[in-house]
């Protein structure tokens, strides 16, 4: 009874960090597909705007949200099947506006319980960190790829942390993409495109290319 | 060039490289915004002719509903307003695009079709404190759909050239020159390289005006 309870266990937490493992670097939410790329680009310019509670505001979206989509998918499934293509993304869609209101909520009690000037600068960034192509690309991904809720869930924070790294390593490339002998016209945009795409390629270095459509 | 065009062109300058989103401000190669369905689903001209359609329809009359119903709204919920006009008008929209293209051409774009709700491209307008007004708000959505049409399908020609050979399922030459333009890497380092050649030639463009404009003053 113990033995299978303890492998159950096992499986479940090997499998919770294999699919976050997968999310973080083999289906990487900016170098594989792209997701959040235009926000990135404003992210790594913009030296007012906090990475870190970009990112974990990110994650706890991405949770709330997938595991919602994860139930509602289910529902659809059973139900709507020859709309569930036409209707699906606004269903997910409203399940990142549950998300949202339930962080909001919750900094706002923190703010109202610590009144921290922190929760002000939270709550700028949150409508950002809510509707991006990152939140909505992982809940799609989730559901049409039938995950289950731990796979779910991880797949939700691995992304997170995926992209949390891959705005790292953008901001570090950008320093030396500052670099004088750049030419004029690739400095910005072009350089940051470029890059990407070349880490990109690294990434299929190891993974090998992953047909993301 | 004429030298009333020059001259206008002088004078307006600062504010043209703001306001004209085809080419001194183009959404996608000089703000960055509207990347993810380039960089990653705009391989074929095919797919790019879904990707324009759903642009069409989705863009301008995103933007002008928002501004209608966002009158009334504070402005820390007006994301609500402009991401949910998008969700709701994608229905509609994905219904049309079956009807014109067929469910398994919309298939072939994957998530990058649904992901046109919370595209920064059409539901970025939000984060200005004033409601935009209905005529800008339809003068605005116009010209920017026509910035991201104009990459779009510039882009998706020269992958699908690169990557098979061929332009809108036509042979142009019989072997395919460079098969990494389809991959999502490809796709950033072309788009990258096509920023730069826009940068160059706004740049060539300035240089030209400002010397024709000290032959008149």
């Amino acid at each position: 009874m113990m033995d299978s309870f303890l492998l159950v266990l096992k499986d479940g937490v090997l499998s919770f960090f294999l699919y976050a493992v997968i999310a973080v670097f083999a289906q990487n939410a900016i170098f594989t597909r792209a997701l959040g790329v235009s926000r990135l680009i404003k992210l790594v310019d913009d030296p007012t705007m906090d990475t870190l509670i970009f990112s974990g505001l990110l994650a706890v979206i991405q949770v709330i949200s997938c595991s919602l989509g994860y139930f509602i998918n289910d529902f659809l499934s059973a139900r709507i099947i020859s709309l569930r293509f036409f209707v699906r993304p606004t269903i997910l869609l409203l399940c990142t506006i549950v998300a949202f209101f339930v962080v909001y909520v919750g900094i706002m009690l923190y703010s109202k319980k610590f009144k921290s000037k922190t929760a002000h600068n939270i709550l700028k960034v949150l409508p950002m960190a809510t509707f991006n192509c990152c939140v909505l690309g992982t809940l799609l991904i989730t559901v049409t790829q039938n995950y289950d809720l731990l796979e779910t869930v991880s797949f939700a924070i691995g992304s997170s942390v995926g992209y949390f790294m891959a705005v790292l390593l953008v901001t570090e490339g950008q320093r030396t993409l500052k670099n004088r002998n750049i030419p004029q016209s690739f400095k910005g945009l072009p350089a940051n495109l470029i890059y990407i795409g070349i880490l990109a390629l690294a990434i299929y270095g190891f993974t090998g290319n992953i047909p993301v459509f | 060039m004429k030298k009333e065009h020059v001259l206008y062109f002088h004078k307006n300058i600062a504010v043209l490289s703001r306001r004209d989103r085809v080419f001194l401000n183009n959404p996608v190669l000089i703000r960055g915004i509207g990347l993810a369905p380039i960089v990653v689903a705009a391989t074929t001209l095919n797919n790019a002719l879904v990707l324009a359609v759903a642009v069409i329809l989705m863009l301008t009359p995103t933007r002008i509903l928002s501004a209608i119903l966002a009158k009334r709204v504070k402005t820390k919920y007006r994301v609500l307003v402009y991401a949910l006009t998008a969700g709701v008008l994608y229905i509609a929209v994905s219904f049309i695009l079956e009807q014109i293209f067929g469910l398994n051409q919309l298939k072939l774009l994957g998530l990058y079709l649904p992901l046109l709700i919370v595209e920064p491209l059409i539901i970025k307008r939000y984060v200005q404190p004033k409601p935009e007004k209905i005529k800008a708000a339809l003068y605005k959505g116009t010209v920017t759909t026509l910035g991201f049409l104009l990459v779009l399908f510039l882009v998706a020609a020269l992958r699908e050239f690169l990557a098979y050979g061929t332009l809108y399922g036509f042979e142009i030459i019989n072997f395919q020159p460079l098969p990494f333009a389809k991959m999502v890497a490809g796709g950033f380092i072309i788009v990258g390289l096509v920023a730069a050649l826009w940068n160059f030639l706004i740049n060539l463009f300035k240089k030209y005006i400002n010397m024709e404009a000290k032959k008149y003053l």
